[in-house]
C-alpha cells in the first residue's frame, strides 16, 4: 500500500510535489536499484574477461565480480546457453523482488516493463508452433519476466482474431492486439507486423502512461522511450525493404511517440533504401551520429551495435537524475545489454573466434 | 616484553621452496598457522596463475559434495565431525576425485530412479482420484438421465453452472442429455489432473477458445501432491471434459497441454473403471514397496556418506587453500623453485623452520627449504597472542583500529580500566552479583555453550571474561557505595552516633543545602539536622564503604552526587594522565625524542597544571574539616576564577548582597585553611600554574615544526653535499639519519622500520616537505589536545551521571514495586491484614520487580554503561596517545579457513 500521505498528496494531484514524497513509498527500491547498478560490470571487468582462454577461466572471473557464485553449481563443462541462462536467472530474481516491494505507481510502471517480454514470448511461441516446434521445448526459450499462464496454450489459434479472443484477451496485450484482428492467417511477415504493431501499440501506450505520472519520470522515460521509438522506426524500414510490405502499411506500424513523429515518420515511410534512410537520420543530430559510423564492412560497427551504444549512453544518463522511475528500466536494459556482452564474449571464447571478442558495448 | 603490550616483532622472509617440496612445506605452515603470505602476482588476474587448474579441480570437488551436503540435509542425516585431518599428498587428491566422481554418480542414478517411481507413483495416484472422482460424476450423470425423462433437460447443469452462463452450454447441454438418453457414445470426453492455481485461467481460456461447447466437471484433490522433481507440495483438481467432435478433442488437448495438465485415459463404461480401479489400487501397493526400498537404500548409501564428508570436506578445503597459496608464489625458472614472501614473527621463526624442515622430509626431497630474512620499508602487520581471556579486550581495542605497529596497546589496560570504569557506573553489589554469576557460568560451560545460541547471545558468549569482570568490579563499587538491589548493608554496625546533642542552632541547616560536602545529616524522626564535629568525624569512620546510615539520611543523594563527581573527575584525570604517559613509551620506543620535548613534556605540564591542581583542591577539601561552613570554598569557582580573574579574589565582591547566593559567588577561602593567609598563598600559586598552563600551548604549538623546519634545511645542505661523510655532525637517531640510510641503503635497515614512519616519510620525499603543512597539523593537535583536556573531563562526568541514574532507578523500582508488596497490600483493603493476599501479592510483585531488575537495570543499564566505558576508552583515553593505523597479521592458517574466519 502507498503511503497515507503519498495518497492524499496524488488526491491533490500535486504532481509538482511528488520529488518530496517519493522517498516515501519507493526510495528502498531506488536505493536499491542504484546498488545494483554499482554491481554492473565496468570496463576492467570487461578487459579481464576478454583475456579469458577458456569458458572456465570466464566463470573463474565472473565469480570476481557482482554475479559471485551463480555458476558454482553447475558441474563443467559448461554451456554458453547455460550462461545465459543464469544471467537471465539473476536478474529476474532481483526484477521479481523489486516488483514484490514495489506500491503502485512503481508497481505498474514495473509490470509495463514486463509486456515487452510478454510480446516477445508471444512471438516466439506463434514463430515456433508454425515451425511444427512443441510447445514444452518452446516453453524453455521463453523469458521468464514475460510469461503469463494463457501463454503455452497458443498453439491452438490459427488466426489472429482467434489468438485475440481465445487467449490474448485477458492478458494485459489485449487492448494491444486490437489492431492486428484483421490480418487473416499467421505466417512469417503477418507474425512480424503483428510484432512491430504490438511494440508500437505498447510503446505509445508506455510513453502516456509515463507522462501522466508526470516529473522526472516523464522527463526521463520520455527521452528513453522516444529513442526506442525512433529506433524501430528506423529499423522496420530498413528490414522492409525487398519485402511485400507497402509504403502505407509500413507507415502503421512507426511508433509515434519519437522525436521522428510527425515528419520524420513521412519522409521515412517514403524511402526505398537505405541511403535514403540515412538522408532522413541526417537531419536529426543524434540519429547522424549513430547512422555516420555504421557499416557493414570490417572495422566498422553495424547500425544495431550504434543503436546500442547510443541505448546504453541513454541509460546511464538517467541515472543521473534522482527521484523517478526510470532507473528501473534503464537497469533492465544496462543489464540486458550486459548479459549480451557476457554471452558474446563467451560465445567468442567457445568457438575460438578470438578475433570478434573485441565487439561487446561496454557500459561504464 | 609483555606480548600484550606491544605487539609481536616480524620480518619479512623470503622462501626458497623446491617444486616438489613446496606443496607439503605449505601443508605444513598452514596447520601451524603462523605465517602471513604476501601476494606476489597481485597483477595477474586469477584464470593465469600457475595452479589455476588445481584450484579448478577442487572447486570441482567442492562442488560435488556440496552436492553430497544437500541430499544429506534434505533427508536429514547428521554428518560426524571428524577431528583435524591433514592435507592429503597432491597424489592422493586423484582418488578423491575419482570417490566422488562414483559417490556423485551413484546418489543421482539413485536420485533419478526415485524421481521416476515417484512419478510413476503420481500418476497412479492421481488416476485413482480421476476413476474415484469420475465414477460419481457418471453415476450423476445416470441418476439425472432417468430422472429426467419428461422433466426439462438441462438439470444436470443447473447443479454446477449459474443460470446467467451463456446460453450455449445450456443448449449443449441439453442436446447432450438427449443424446445421453439415447447413446451414450456419442459424445467424448477426457481426464486429467491440473494443478489448482491453474485451474481458474484454464476454465476462461476453454471457454473462451471451444465457445462454451465443452462442458467440464471437477473435484479437488484435498491432500497435496509431492511433485516429483522439485518435492515441493501442490495442490490439484481433477477435472473431467466433455464435448463433442474431434475437432474439439485436438483443440481440447491442445489446451491441456499448455496448460501442463495431466490427461489420463479413462474407461468408459463402469465396470471396466471399477476393474481398472482395483488394479490401480494394487500397482501403488507395489509401487510404494518398490519405493520403500529405494530410499532404504539411498538412505544406508547417504549414511556411509555422512560418516565420511566431513574428513573429505577438510582434505579439499585444505588443498584448496595450499593452492591458493601457491598461486601467490614467484616461480624462479632458473632454479626450479618458488619464491614466497610472508611475514612472520620472530618469536617463532624456529617453529617456522622446523615446519619447513619437516615439510621437505614429507616430500622426501633432499633439497632444503630456505628462510631468508629480508629488509623492506613496508610497515609489518600487526600481531598480538591473545588467548581467550585477553582476546575480548583486544577486540574492544581493534574495534576502534588496529594498533600501529609495536606501538603501546591500550588493551593490556583496559583489561582492569574497562570492567573498572563499567562498574563506577553500575555500582550494584546485587546487580553485579547476578552479572558474575551469569558470566561464570559461561565461563564454566564455555565448551559446552562454544559456537551455540545464534548471534546475540553468541556475543555475550564473546565477552564472558568481560562480563565476569565487570560483574566482579560492579560487586565492588557496590560495596563501597553500600548499594545492593538499592539497600545498604549494615555489616559492621552504623558508627554514627545519634546521641550527640544539637546545642549550636546555627549549624542547623536546611535540607536543601547546597553544600553538601559536610556530613549533614537529617535524620527522619528527629526532624534535626546535626552536625557533628571534628573530632566525631575523624575518630571512628565506617570501616568500608558509606556507612550505611546514609541510607535513612534525607541528604543522602546530596551526598552521594557531591561524593560521585568528584571522584569522577579524578578517576578521569588518572586515566587521561596515564594516556599521556603511555604516550612517552611510544616515544621512547619509537625513538621520537623531539616529541618529548615538543609534545609530551607541555602536555602533561598543562593537564597537571590545570586538572591535576584540581584534583589536589578535590583530595584536600575531603580530608580537611572546616569548622565553619561558610570558609569552605566551592571548587568549580575556585578553577574558573584561576582563570577568569587570574587566581583568586581575596574579598567578597558581591554585586547583589541581597541574595544568599553570593556567598559561593566568589571565594575569598583557601581550600587548604581559613585564614587569610593560605589564601594569598593558593593565589599565588593559581597565578603560577595559570601561567605554566598557559606558556605551554605555544610550546606545543611551535617547537617541533621549527625544530623539523631546521633539520629539514640542515638536511637540505647536506643533500648538496652528499660527499662528506653523513653520520658525523648528526644525531644519530633522528629522521635524518634514516633519511640518509634508506638513500644509501646498506647499514642498519632494521633500524629504519621501526623509526618515525611520519618523520621519515616526510623527510624522504624532500619535495613534498611544506612548513605550512606541518605547522597546520601541528596547530590542530595541539587546539584538540588543548579543548581536549577540558572537554574529556567534562566527558568523565557520565561516570556519575549513569551511576546516578543506576542508583536512582534501582530505588525506585524498589519502592514502588517490591515494598508495596511488603507493607501489605490488605492492611489497605481490610482493616486487618490477611496473610493469603499479601502472600500472593508479595509473589507477583516480586516476579514483576525481578523482570524488571533483569531487563531495565541488569540488561538495559548494563548495555548503556557499556557503550559509556568504551567511549570513555576510545576517545578520551585512547586519543592522548594511540594511533591505531596498522593493519592485523592474518596468517595462513588452516584453522582458520575450517572455521569460516578468515577475513577476506
Amino acid at each position: 500500500m502507498p503511503h497515507p500521505f503519498a495518497i492524499w498528496l496524488s488526491g491533490r494531484d500535486f504532481k509538482m510535489f511528488q520529488e518530496y514524497v517519493f522517498n516515501v513509498d519507493h526510495g528502498y527500491l531506488e536505493g536499491l536499484v542504484r546498488g545494483f547498478r554499482s554491481g554492473i560490470l565496468d570496463r576492467t571487468d570487461y578487459l579481464n574477461m576478454v583475456q579469458c582462454e577458456t569458458i572456465e577461466d570466464l566463470k573463474l572471473q565472473l565469480a570476481a565480480t557482482d554475479y559471485g557464485n551463480f555458476l558454482q553449481n553447475e558441474p563443467s563443462p559448461i554451456a554458453v546457453t547455460l550462461i545465459d541462462e543464469k544471467l537471465k536467472n539473476h536478474l529476474v530474481v532481483q526484477f521479481r523482488y523489486m516488483r514484490a516491494h514495489s506500491v503502485p505507481d512503481l508497481s505498474t510502471f514495473l509490470d509495463y516493463i514486463t509486456y515487452s517480454y510478454m510480446i516477445d514470448n508471444i512471438i516466439l511461441l506463434i514463430t515456433g508452433t508454425l515451425h511444427q516446434r512443441q510447445i514444452s521445448e518452446l516453453r524453455s526459450k521463453c523469458h521468464p519476466l514475460g510469461s503469463f499462464a494463457e501463454m503455452e496454450s497458443i498453439n491452438i489459434a490459427a488466426t489472429p482474431a482467434e489468438l485475440y479472443s481465445a487467449v490474448l484477451v485477458d492478458t494485459p496485450l489485449g487492448p494491444y492486439f486490437k489492431n492486428c484482428i484483421s490480418e487473416t492467417d499467421l505466417d512469417e511477415l503477418n507474425i512480424e507486423i503483428i510484432r512491430n504493431a504490438l511494440y508500437k501499440a505498447y510503446l505509445e501506450d508506455f510513453y502516456k502512461l509515463c507522462q501522466s505520472m508526470g516529473g522526472e519520470t516523464a522527463e526521463v522515460m520520455g527521452r528513453l522511450l522516444a529513442f526506442e521509438a525512433d529506433r524501430r522506426a528506423f529499423i522496420i524500414t530498413i528490414n522492409s525493404f525487398g519485402t511485400e510490405l507497402t509504403q502505407d502499411d509500413r507507415e502503421k506500424l512507426y511508433p509515434t511517440c519519437g522525436k521522428l513523429y510527425p515528419d520524420g515518420l513521412i519522409r521515412l515511410a517514403k524511402c526505398e533504401d537505405y541511403e535514403q534512410v540515412k538522408a532522413v537520420a541526417e537531419c536529426y543530430p543524434e540519429y547522424a551520429n549513430v547512422f555516420s559510423g555504421a557499416g557493414t564492412n570490417p572495422g566498422e560497427k553495424t547500425l544495431e551495435d550504434k543503436f546500442y551504444e547510443r541505448e546504453v549512453e541513454l541509460n546511464v544518463q538517467s541515472f543521473m537524475h534522482q527521484f523517478h522511475f526510470g532507473v528501473f528500466y534503464s537497469y533492465m536494459k544496462l543489464k540486458e545489454q550486459e548479459s549480451r556482452n557476457i554471452i558474446w564474449i563467451a560465445e567468442c571464447i567457445a568457438q575460438r573466434q578470438r578475433a570478434k571478442i573485441d565487439n561487446y558495448i561496454p557500459i561504464f | 616484553m609483555g606480548s600484550l603490550f606491544r605487539s609481536e616483532e616480524m620480518i619479512l622472509a623470503q622462501l626458497f621452496l623446491q617444486s616438489d617440496s613446496a606443496y607439503s612445506c605449505v601443508r605444513e605452515l598452514g596447520e601451524l598457522g603462523k605465517v602471513q603470505f604476501r601476494d606476489l602476482n597481485s597483477d595477474v588476474s586469477a584464470f593465469q596463475r600457475k595452479f589455476v587448474n588445481e584450484v579448478r579441480r577442487c572447486d570441482e570437488m567442492d562442488r560435488k559434495l556440496r552436492f553430497l551436503f544437500n541430499e544429506l540435509e534434505k533427508v536429514g542425516i547428521e554428518t560426524r565431525k571428524a577431528g583435524n585431518i591433514t592435507a592429503p599428498d597432491p597424489q592422493e587428491l586423484i582418488d578423491l576425485e575419482s570417490k566422488f566422481e562414483v559417490l556423485e554418480a551413484e546418489v543421482k542414478e539413485i536420485n533419478t530412479n526415485k524421481e521416476t517411481l515417484k512419478r510413476n507413483l503420481l500418476d497412479l495416484i492421481e488416476l485413482q482420484f480421476i476413476l474415484l472422482q469420475t465414477q460419481s460424476f457418471f453415476q450423476e450423470a445416470e441418476q439425472y438421465s432417468t430422472l429426467i425423462t419428461g422433466q426439462e433437460p438441462g438439470g444436470i447443469e443447473r447443479g454446477v453452472i449459474s443460470d446467467t452462463e451463456e446460453k450455449g452450454l445450456l443448449e449443449e447441454g441439453r442436446a447432450r442429455s438427449d443424446m445421453g438418453l439415447t447413446s451414450q457414445t456419442n459424445f467424448m470426453f477426457v481426464a486429467g489432473v491440473i494443478a489448482q492455481e491453474r485451474l481458474a485461467t484454464f476454465e476462461r481460456v476453454l471457454w473462451r477458445a471451444c465457445r462454451g461447447n465443452v462442458f467440464m466437471r471437477q473435484a479437488p484433490i484435498i491432500d497435496p501432491l509431492e511433485d516429483p522433481t522439485t518435492g515441493a507440495m501442490v495442490f490439484k483438481v481433477v477435472f473431467v471434459l466433455f464435448f463433442q467432435g474431434d475437432a474439439l478433442r485436438t483443440r481440447v488437448r491442445k489446451i491441456c497441454e499448455g496448460f501442463r495438465a495431466t490427461l489420463y485415459q479413462c474407461p468408459e463404461t463402469q465396470a471396466e473403471r471399477q476393474e481398472m480401479s482395483i488394479a490401480v489400487t494394487n500397482r501403488i501397493a507395489d509401487l510404494r514397496a518398490v519405493l520403500r526400498t529405494t530410499e532404504d537404500h539411498s538412505v544406508t548409501q547417504l549414511e556411509e556418506i555422512a560418516q565420511e564428508i566431513d574428513v573429505w570436506q577438510q582434505k579439499v578445503t585444505k588443498v584448496k587453500a595450499i593452492y591458493h597459496t601457491m598461486n601467490m608464489f614467484n616461480l624462479d625458472m632458473a632454479q626450479h623453485c618458488l619464491v614466497a614472501e610472508c611475514w612472520c614473527p620472530v618469536e617463532d621463526l624456529e617453529e617456522i623452520q622446523t615446519a619447513l624442515v619437516r615439510g621437505t622430509e614429507e616430500s622426501g626431497s633432499t633439497v632444503p627449504s630456505i628462510l631468508n630474512r629480508m629488509h623492506t620499508p613496508d610497515d609489518p602487520p600487526t600481531y598480538f597472542k591473545t588467548n581467550k581471556f585477553t582476546k575480548g579486550f583486544q577486540n574492544i581495542v581493534d574495534a576502534y583500529g588496529i594498533a600501529t605497529y609495536q606501538e603501546v596497546n591500550p588493551a593490556l589496560y583496559t583489561v582492569i580500566t574497562f570492567p573498572f570504569l563499567f562498574a563506577v557506573m553500575f555500582g550494584d553489589a546485587g546487580h553485579g552479583l547476578i552479572m558474575a554469576l551469569f558470566a561464570l557460568t559461561m565461563v564454566i560451560f564455555e565448551k559446552r555453550m562454544q559456537g551455540s545460541g545464534g548471534e546475540m547471545f553468541g556475543t555475550f558468549i564473546n565477552g564472558r571474561y568481560i562480563i565476569l569482570l565487570m560483574g566482579i568490579f560492579s560487586i565492588y563499587t557496590g560495596m563501597i557505595y553500600n548499594d545492593v538491589f538499592s539497600k545498604s548493608l549494615n555489616i559492621f554496625g552504623s558508627n554514627w552516633n545519634a546521641s550527640y546533642t544539637n546545642t549550636t542552632p546555627d549549624y542547623v541547616f536546611p535540607s536543601d543545602c547546597s553544600c553538601p560536602d559536610v556530613c549533614v545529616l537529617h535524620l527522619e524522626e528527629s526532624e534535626t539536622t546535626i552536625l557533628p564535629t571534628q573530632a566525631q568525624l575523624f575518630q571512628d569512620p565506617y570501616p568500608f564503604g558509606l556507612d550505611p546510615i546514609w541510607q535513612v539520611a534525607e541528604n543522602k543523594l546530596l551526598f552521594t552526587n557531591s561524593y560521585k563527581m568528584k571522584m569522577s573527575i579524578v578517576l578521569g584525570i588518572i586515566h587521561m594522565l596515564f594516556g599521556v604517559i603511555l604516550g612517552f613509551f611510544n616515544h621512547i620506543h619509537f625513538k621520537r625524542y623531539i616529541n618529548i620535548v615538543a609534545e609530551f613534556i607541555p602536555q602533561i605540564l598543562f593537564l597537571l597544571c590545570i586538572f591535576g591542581w584540581l584534583v589536589i583542591l578535590i583530595i584536600s577539601k575531603w580530608i580537611i574539616f572546616y569548622e565553619d561552613l561558610n570558609t569552605a570554598p566551592s571548587l568549580l569557582i575556585t578553577l574558573i576564577n584561576m582563570f577568569l580573574k587570574f587566581g583568586m579574589s581575596p574579598s567578597v565582591t558581591c554585586d547583589d548582597p541581597g541574595t544568599d547566593d553570593c556567598d559561593f559567588d566568589d571565594n575569598q577561602y583557601s581550600v587548604f585553611s581559613p585564614t587569610a593567609g593560605a589564601a594569598d598563598a593558593q593565589k599565588f600559586f593559581q597565578i603560577f600554574l595559570v601561567i605554566i598552563a598557559v606558556a605551554c600551548i605555544p610550546w606545543m604549538l611551535l617547537v617541533k615544526p621549527i625544530y623539523l623546519y631546521v633539520q629539514y634545511k640542515k638536511n637540505k645542505k647536506l643533500g648538496y653535499s652528499r660527499q662528506i661523510d653523513t653520520g658525523s655532525d648528526l644525531e644519530p637517531n633522528d629522521a635524518e639519519t634514516e633519511y640518509i640510510v634508506h638513500h644509501e641503503d646498506d647499514e642498519q635497515p632494521k633500524h629504519k622500520s621501526k623509526g618515525d614512519e611520519e618523520l621519515g616519510g616526510q623527510i624522504q620525499e624532500e619535495e613534498h616537505f611544506e612548513f605550512s603543512e606541518i605547522f597546520v597539523h601541528q596547530a590542530i593537535h595541539t587546539i584538540e589536545y588543548c579543548l581536549g583536556t577540558i572537554s574529556n573531563t567534562a566527558s568523565y562526568l557520565r561516570l556519575w551521571a549513569l551511576s546516578l541514574a543506576h542508583a536512582e532507578l534501582s530505588e525506585v523500582l524498589w519502592n514502588m514495586v517490591l515494598k508495596i508488596g511488603f507493607s501489605g497490600v490488605s492492611t489497605k483493603l481490610f482493616t486487618s491484614p490477611v496473610v493469603f493476599i499479601d502472600g500472593i501479592a508479595i509473589f507477583a510483585l516480586f516476579a514483576f520487580w525481578a523482570v524488571l531488575t533483569i531487563g531495565i537495570l541488569l540488561i538495559m543499564e548494563g548495555l548503556s554503561a557499556f557503550l559509556h566505558g568504551l567511549r570513555l576508552h576510545w576517545v578520551e583515553f585512547q586519543n592522548k596517545f594511540y594511533d591505531g593505523a596498522g593493519y592485523k597479521f592474518a596468517p595462513f592458517s588452516f584453522e582458520a579457513i575450517l572455521s569460516g574466519k578468515e577475513d577476506e
